[in-house]
């Protein structure tokens, strides 16, 4: 099929081109107006330096980003190593194992995600202070266990064919080992890109580490970030600095894994 | 013991880490929501059963009425602008831009996704700021005055759902753009050699076969703008007057700011309710004649 230019081919063109701009310049903007001293009052691009990271030093070293740093890795590592096996471990047993009522159960746990986090939000509010969890990497990490990983993962899974497992288990191969060394290795992929949506939820989380982390020096990047603005005068150079610090993290796990990001979303778009 | 039990065994033993976090994190607090809803739970005292009194109250609430009309105000200009601007960006880029700056377009339009909503909103902070905001500057040098859009009754609501509309855009573009490449190519060869112009090959090919991602799509977006908060509460902490307060920024106060858990769970209750009626609208108006295409990709959200 011959592709010929057209003038609704080049408004097409023009259109999409323009949208993408529109999409990244506000980054874009976001990252150089961090080199600025702008507050509220004196806000203009001739204040641009790019050797001056004051800002950056500021908000690692006078505002807990350091330890904002700290904390949200600890919390993104541990939600994705529990998500992942958790995910992975119920995936298998709803898929492959013949349990009565699985389904059902399957059901009940896809209907959660219809329920808006509010609902949720309040009462696990109450739980997990009456627990004394509060405050601890635990009441951000526990609840990141859902419905949509165990949901992604069991797309994979049932490509992972039944005579693999059941050869296993004639050679003798225990049930732990099988699920390791045989069904775990096959669904990678998905396990990768289950990461990929963990960290970025884990990562940019705000209203629960808002409501559950009440001590500063439990802060999540996120939360610092959000207690740079002041109500009145706001050094919107250190906010732009704060936002890029923030930033950065998602947009490089983006940049070298793009194709999961898509795959994960595009899964639960067209194959469901 | 039988194989088949045995099987069953590991199978509950898989599933069970799963189901024990779900609990205490998703359906145990359900439950105690709806319970709470029916009592009177300050923050600090205990509980007490007062029956439907908490709903009485929110029928009269008047910040209510205006955070209703706010969440449906902004559902209706970001779900019908995000979905059809991903939808029209995925179908031509898919048909006429299957090259390096098709893909470039697409990578651009996805990284606000990866972008934190606070982020977000502090970056748009700026960008609406009315003085020095680049924005107004662009404005003003093509001669039209500088605004005050996030001060403004008429235009903040509208500000903070071009946000939103800028964050969602590539994320549902990923989706149109799988279920494009998958219609089968041989439909649309059929339809060119009869002579059917893009327009047509568009509206009647892709579209009717698009329907239940495009079922999808309208579903999470609904979902994702009834539940509007980061945005909100960055941008204008439910001002200037009630004119951005949004039905989840009502419930965040109330149970965390006022830390009224009772009256919260009521309203937060009362939200669950109004997305399933319109999930149960939807599937009527996505559900009519025959075809049982949207059942397909209810797998995923019921």
């Amino acid at each position: 099929m011959k592709k010929r230019v057209t003038p609704g081919f080049v408004i097409g063109v023009f259109f999409c081109s323009l949208f993408a701009i529109l999409c990244v310049l506000p980054l874009i903007y976001m990252v150089l107006m961090s080199f600025t001293q702008a507050t509220t009052l004196k806000l203009h691009f001739s204040q641009i330096n790019l050797l001056d990271f004051y800002n950056y030093w500021f908000a690692l070293t006078k505002r807990g980003f350091a330890e904002g740093f700290k904390n949200s890795i600890i919390v993104v590592i541990g939600s994705c190593l529990l998500v992942d096996i958790v995910s992975a471990m119920a995936a298998y047993g709803f898929e492959k194992k013949p349990l009565p009522g699985k389904e059902k159960l399957f059901q009940v746990y896809l209907a959660t995600m219809m329920v808006p986090g509010q609902v949720v939000l309040i009462s696990m509010f109450v739980l997990v202070n009456r627990v004394g969890m509060s405050n601890t990497y635990s009441a951000l990490i526990l609840p990141m266990v859902g419905a949509f990983g165990i949901f992604l993962m069991r797309q994979f899974m049932q490509a992972v064919p039944n005579e693999l497992i059941e050869a296993a288990e004639i050679d003798g191969s225990g049930e732990v080992r099988t699920f390791v060394t045989i069904v775990l290795p096959l669904v990678q992929p998905a396990l990768i890109t289950l990461t990929v949506f963990t960290f970025t939820g884990a990562w940019n989380n705000f209203l629960w580490p808002l409501i559950i982390m009440t001590r500063s020096n439990m802060y999540t990047l996120i939360l610092n970030m959000s207690m740079l603005s002041g109500r009145n005068d706001t050094n919107y150079g250190l906010v732009m600095a704060g936002a890029t610090l923030t930033f950065i993290f998602p947009f490089v796990l983006y940049i070298f894994l793009q194709k999961q990001f898509v795959e994960g979303i595009a899964l639960g778009g067209v194959k469901g | 013991m039988t194989r088949q039990k045995k099987q069953a065994i590991y199978g509950a033993v898989y599933i069970l880490p799963s189901f024990l976090l779900m609990a205490f994190f998703t359906f145990i607090p359900i439950f105690m929501t709806m319970y709470f809803s029916f009592t009177k739970y300050n923050l600090g005292q205990p509980a007490a059963w007062i029956g439907l009194e908490n709903y009485e109250k929110l029928i009269s609430n008047s910040y209510l009425h205006q955070a209703l009309l706010n969440t449906v105000h902004y559902v209706a200009v970001t779900v019908p602008l995000q979905t059809i601007l991903s939808l029209v960006i995925a179908a031509f880029l898919s048909s006429r831009l299957r090259n390096r700056l098709g893909d470039l377009i697409r990578s651009m339009l996805f990284i606000p996704v990866v972008a934190s909503l606070v982020a977000s909103a502090s970056v748009w902070n700026v960008i609406y700021e009315t003085n020095g905001g680049i924005l107004n500057q662009l404005l003003e040098a093509v001669g039209i005055p500088g605004f005050n859009w996030l001060g403004r009754k008429s235009t903040a609501l509208n500000c903070v759902a071009a946000v939103a509309v800028w964050k969602n855009v590539g994320y549902f573009l990923v989706i149109f753009y799988a279920g494009i490449m998958n219609i089968s190519t041989d439909v649309n060869e059929a339809a060119l050699v009869d002579g059917a112009t893009p327009l047509q090959r568009f509206w009647y090919i892709t579209l009717p076969i698009l329907k239940p991602i495009t079922y999808m799509v309208v579903t999470l977006g609904i979902i994702w703008s009834f539940q509007v908060f980061d945005l909100v509460y960055k941008m204008t902490a439910g001002g200037p007057g009630r004119s951005t307060y949004t039905v989840a920024y009502l419930i965040y106060s109330y149970a965390f700011k006022d830390r009224r858990i009772g009256y919260a769970a009521a309203l937060a209750v009362c939200l669950l309710i109004v997305i399933l009626i319109i999930h149960g609208l939807q599937n009527l108006v996505f559900n009519d004649k025959d075809d049982d295409e949207p059942r397909k990709s209810r797998r995923l959200l019921v």
